[in-house]
């Protein structure tokens, strides 16, 4: 029987294409999974042993700047060195301007403890006492050079120190931007953040019996260990989610390597057949099958490890070669993952082979010797099937039913997979039916080739339905996902409404230069912009930190501007708006009163609260004419497009800014930000599942193209009836067409159906009441693809089958 | 070209003036070098309109190629072949597959019929391709003269052998075409549904004015046609009326 199956496998190989691609596509997803987080994690931990070159002890817990300092002089005292690692926030000047408000002032050892130096020098020298250096990519982007006099802080406790030299020290735990001697940090950092003091030339057990027992004390090597494992942990995580969508890829081979088998099995009764009528017993037979189904997942899975490789390298050197700044290491494959791998795919082999290899065993000897040659495969659904079809459906609904009411994910899970499940039994029923509703119109458009497409397409309601099952996964999935998405995101998008009223504001602490709206206007992404008057005026007030305020009047329409409904927009006679910073530590509280004092005349105003409206104040036009003289055009409220670029137009909008010395800000950056990052996980979630599609998409291939092969009798009867090569043609691909759009029509649906439930019982409870938000140009979008993506499996079918001549229908065989 | 068949086939043009089809010269070579098979040798042949020939020949004479090569199912390597006064060697394949499905009706040995459509559906095909529209009473006749009036609704899978034969008769028929051709069409039959389905072909050709040409290796089915045409070794050994 050995030769039998290797001759088979020889012979078929060809016919085993999607099982093959299914297979090394899941593998390939999985080794490329570890190929990503194995240089993740090596870049990582890479850059965290930078920040601690020198160190041989590493002591944790001195919590402030002053008991660093103690420590120091403990260590120094158990005839070590050490160094303290730490971070302050202050304000940086050069000749007086101010380049940064919140400059991050790091620590570089020095002295006698430059042993403990990580930081490595570009340009000039390493700084003393009195030096800062500065790093190289903050230098060049803000203009400071070597020599240039730097001031940090403000009022007594500044310090102006000369830039001595410029330092590669990019990322890390230890990072900042610039760094200075631990005296200096004493004086201009007493109240920033102590990462860590690392020491060498004491021994762990010395410095650990000098110091009190709060204080941790490792050395270097361990607290590299233990910091690592953490910062890992969230790659690990990453690398499960990415396990999660290759489970699902998985699953999709599952289905089409059972598909594959089913069909091929069923076409080679003959074979089996005629092997029986010469003696093989059905055991035989059922062995030699199962050996074809274990070569033909070794050998895919083998190339899945050989794909997933050279896959994950590639994107590895893609990644660090586009994204010089993320911290990429090198690819480093762990044994278990490529055997775990390796082994989950011919597991997957082998248990989808399993029924249809029962299945296309059981064959009577006798079948070899009927005269039909036509391998006729009819198939209906059982009673069987359907009562676990309703049980599954009856199950997972009244699961996810508890998952609704109690807003809990795992019975959401279960309930949604046996609910599919049962969808899938019902599959033979329901897919037919839906074909043959979408038929009518086809017959009607495209007739005897659109019928003969329907008819082929349902004439084995099984196949039809395994066919689709593979796709209708990968559909369901990812119009879930973009349902889902899109649902957080209106949500998303109210609260940010609520947030960031304006998506960008230009204000002038004078007159606003008549011309200036139409320059705002011609900045490319820029919707609206609404002038609004205002005047400067004098608030006063219990709890606040206030002066000379501009003060604007918004006119009584501004709906194109404003997002969301605000109080703001319309105030009361007497009331005025002010932003949460205007309120110091006091705080806004109900009925508080604001004076409003213009040469020396005071009017008293009811304080309110408005988010997002800048560093102004807002009231109502009587309220302004009432304060001051004459108002005049004091900012300009601008609506940005929703999708502009936010960092082009906020670049405009600050050059004009600075060109005519007003002041631009905006929540837009903010809210394209968090637009952003709804995307790209969108984005990336998709892209995973599209590897299930992928999969499905050849199995719908591999189906049609079998189907071909048994029916060229069918296709040279139909080409000596009179159809010709185009309508031949023709209707292989409707019946791709019709296969893979119904599986993406009713996958879209039943995606919408769980997106909602899924809104219901996850978010329903973080957000109160969402409603779901279905983006219908994108679900049509999915459905019309997986249409598309039918087209193309059914091109290469197609093409064979109008290859086939006439007379094939007339040879005896 | 056989001298003896030249006067045959003058005698033939002679009695029929018009021929359904006819052959000049058909030569069919399968393959090259040392497989190269000459299937069909300078093959001069001429099929009377109204007529049902029988062709006849020892397994693997060229039967099926002649066949094929009229019905414009296989293109000549050499030589010309005429339906219906049109010379359809050398047409494209488009042409040559809307030529098949105006002029030219088929009933094969086995598998004639398409699994997925009933009788009915399978008859009306062929007219379904062409996009014509069936004659009510010709549909009536030809399935009240096959006595398959009450098997329209079922699928090939739920009718006997005789029964699909005669399914794939009606839509050979129904079309009304130039010529009808049928290879072994009573190939898989019993004695009793082989006499059915032969009595049927000649009642065609005499009652409805069918020109049927038939394939066969059985003396039996050949003595129901009217014109027999010998084939040995890719030649034409004889053709001409049944004595
Ligand atoms: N596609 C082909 N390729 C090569 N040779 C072929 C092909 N088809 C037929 N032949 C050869 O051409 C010759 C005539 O074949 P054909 O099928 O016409 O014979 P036949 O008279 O119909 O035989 P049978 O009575 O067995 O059906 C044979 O020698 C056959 O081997
Ligand atoms: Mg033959």
């Amino acid at each position: 029987m050995r030769e039998v199956t290797l001759a088979s496998v020889r012979v078929y190989a060809r016919r085993y294409v999607a099982a093959v691609v299914a297979v090394t596509l899941a593998v390939a997803f999985i080794v490329t999974t570890n190929a990503l987080t194995s240089a993740t994690k090596a870049g990582l931990v890479a850059d965290l042993g930078a920040s601690f070159a020198g160190a041989e002890v590493v002591v944790t817990g001195a919590g402030s700047v002053g008991n660093a300092a103690r420590l120091v002089d403990t260590a120094d005292a158990a005839g070590g060195r050490a160094a303290v690692n730490a971070l302050t926030w202050t304000s940086a000047s050069v000749d007086g301007h101010v380049i940064a408000d919140d400059a991050e002032i790091g620590t570089i050892a020095s002295g006698a403890a430059t042993g403990l130096r990580w930081q490595t020098l570009v340009d000039g020298a390493y700084p003393g006492p009195g030096e800062v250096a500065v790093d190289e990519q903050e230098a060049t982007a803000r203009g400071i050079a070597v020599g240039d006099t730097v001031t940090l802080g403000s009022g007594k406790d500044a310090l102006e120190l000369a830039v001595s030299g410029t330092v590669d020290s990019s990322t890390g735990p230890h990072g900042a931007s610039a760094y200075v001697t631990w005296p200096d940090f004493a004086v201009v950092g007493s109240t920033g953040i102590v990462h860590d003091v690392v020491a060498r030339g004491v021994s762990v057990d010395d410095l650990d019996a000098a110091l009190p027992q709060r204080y941790g004390v490792q050395p270097v090597d361990d607290f590299l260990a233990t910091a690592q494992k953490e910062m890992t942990r969230g790659v690990d995580v990453i690398a499960v989610m990415l396990l999660v969508f290759a489970s699902i890829a998985l699953f999709v081979s599952v289905l089409v390597i059972a598909n594959t088998f089913t069909v091929l099995l069923a076409q080679r009764q003959r074979d089996f057949a005629l092997l029986r009528c010469v003696g093989a017993t059905r055991r035989q037979v059922l062995r030699a099958v199962r050996l074809e189904a274990l070569l033909v997942g070794a050998g895919s899975a083998t190339l899945g490890l050989l794909v997933g490789t050279l896959f994950g390298h590639g994107l590895v050197a893609a990644a660090s070669a586009l994204f010089p700044a993320v911290p990429v290491g090198a690819v480093e494959l762990s044994p278990v993952w490529l055997g775990g791998g390796w082994l989950l795919g011919v597991l997957v082999t082998l248990s989808a082979s399993l029924l249809p290899a029962r299945r296309g065993s059981r064959v009577a000897p006798l079948a070899a010797l009927r005269p039909d040659h036509a391998v006729v495969v009819r198939s209906r659904a059982g009673r069987g099937r359907i009562a676990l079809a309703a049980l599954a459906l009856w199950v997972g609904s009244a699961l996810l039913w508890l998952s609704i009411t109690s807003h809990q994910l795992a019975p959401m899970l279960a309930g949604g997979f046996v609910s599919f499940v049962g969808i899938l039994l019902l599959g033979p029923i329901v897919v037919p039916l839906a074909i043959r509703l979408v038929g009518v119109v086809l017959g009607r458009v495209a007739g005897t080739a659109g019928r003969l497409a329907v008819a082929n397409a349902v004439r084995n309601p099984r196949r039809t339905a395994a066919t689709t099952a593979s796709l209708l996964v990968g559909v369901t999935l990812i119009t879930g996902m973009v349902v889902g998405m899109a649902t957080i995101r209106t949500n998303v998008d109210q609260e940010m409404d609520q947030q960031y009223p304006l998506d960008l504001t230009l204000t002038g602490s004078q007159v606003l230069d008549g011309g200036l709206a139409d320059d705002v206007r011609a900045i490319a992404g820029v919707e609206a912009v609404q002038p609004v008057g205002g005047g400067t005026v004098e608030l006063r007030g219990k709890g606040l930190d206030l002066g000379a305020t501009t003060v604007l009047a918004p006119p009584s329409d501004v709906r194109g501007i404003v997002r969301g409904d605000h109080a703001f927009v319309h105030p009361g006679p007497d009331e005025v708006y002010l932003p949460w910073e205007a309120y110091n530590a006091s705080g806004y509280s109900e009925g508080m009163t604001v004076a409003a004092v213009v040469d020396g005349e005071k009017t008293v105003l009811k304080a309110r609260v408005a988010d997002g409206i800048g560093d102004v104040a807002v009231v109502a036009p009587e309220t302004l004419d009432g304060l001051v003289t004459s108002t005049a055009e004091r900012a300009l409220w601008i609506r940005v497009d929703d999708g502009a670029d936010a960092e082009d137009v906020t670049g405009a909008l600050a050059a004009l800014a600075r060109a005519t010395d007003t002041e631009a800000s905006g929540g837009f950056p903010d809210r394209a930000w968090v637009d952003l990052q709804l995307d790209v996980m969108l984005g990336a979630v998709v892209a995973m599942l599209a590897v299930g599609v992928v999969i499905a998409v050849v199995g719908v291939g591999s189906t049609l193209g079998l189907s071909v092969l048994e029916r060229t009798r069918e296709h040279a009867l139909l080409r000596a009836l009179g159809l010709t090569r185009r309508r031949l043609r023709f209707t292989l691909s409707a019946e791709a067409v019709l296969l893979a759009g119904v599986a993406g029509v009713l996958g879209a649906a039943l995606g919408t159906v769980y997106a909602w439930i899924g809104v219901e019982a996850v978010v329903g409870e973080a957000i109160g009441q969402v409603s779901l938000v279905v983006p219908w140009a994108q679900v049509v979008l999915v459905a019309v693809a997986a249409a598309v993506a039918g087209l193309l499996a059914g091109v290469l079918p197609s093409r064979r089958a109008a290859t086939v001549s006439p007379a094939a229908g007339l040879a005896a065989d | 070209m056989a001298p003896t068949t030249t006067p045959l086939t003058f005698e033939a043009a002679i009695d029929r003036p018009q021929s359904a089809a006819s052959t000049r010269g058909l030569t069919r070579t399968y393959g090259t070098g040392e497989t190269r098979v000459h299937a069909l040798v300078d093959v001069d042949l001429d099929v009377p309109a109204g007529t049902f020939t029988a062709v006849m020949g020892p397994s693997g004479s060229g039967k099926s190629t002649l066949m094929h090569c009229l019905a414009g199912l296989d293109t000549p390597t050499s030589g010309t072949v005429t339906v219906a006064g049109v010379e359809i060697s050398g047409m494209k394949d488009n042409q040559l597959t809307v030529f098949r499905r105006d002029h030219i009706g088929f009933v094969f040995q086995a598998f004639n019929l398409l699994p997925m459509l009933t009788a009915k559906q399978n008859i009306l095909l062929p007219l379904e391709l062409a996009g014509r529209s069936p004659d009510a009473d010709w549909l009536a006749l030809v399935v009240d003269v096959l006595g398959i009036g009450d098997r329209l609704r079922h699928r090939p899978d739920e009718m006997s052998g005789g029964q699909q034969q005669r399914v794939a008769l009606a839509r050979g028929l129904v079309a009304r075409p130039t010529l009808l051709f049928a290879d072994e069409p009573t190939g898989n039959l019993d004695s009793h549904a082989s006499a059915e389905v032969l009595g049927f072909l000649r009642r065609s050709v005499r009652e409805l004015g069918q020109t049927v040409v038939m394939v066969t290796h059985d003396p039996d089915a050949a003595a129901y046609a009217d014109h027999l045409v010998r084939i040995e070794d890719g030649r034409v050994a004889s053709q001409g009326p049944v004595a």
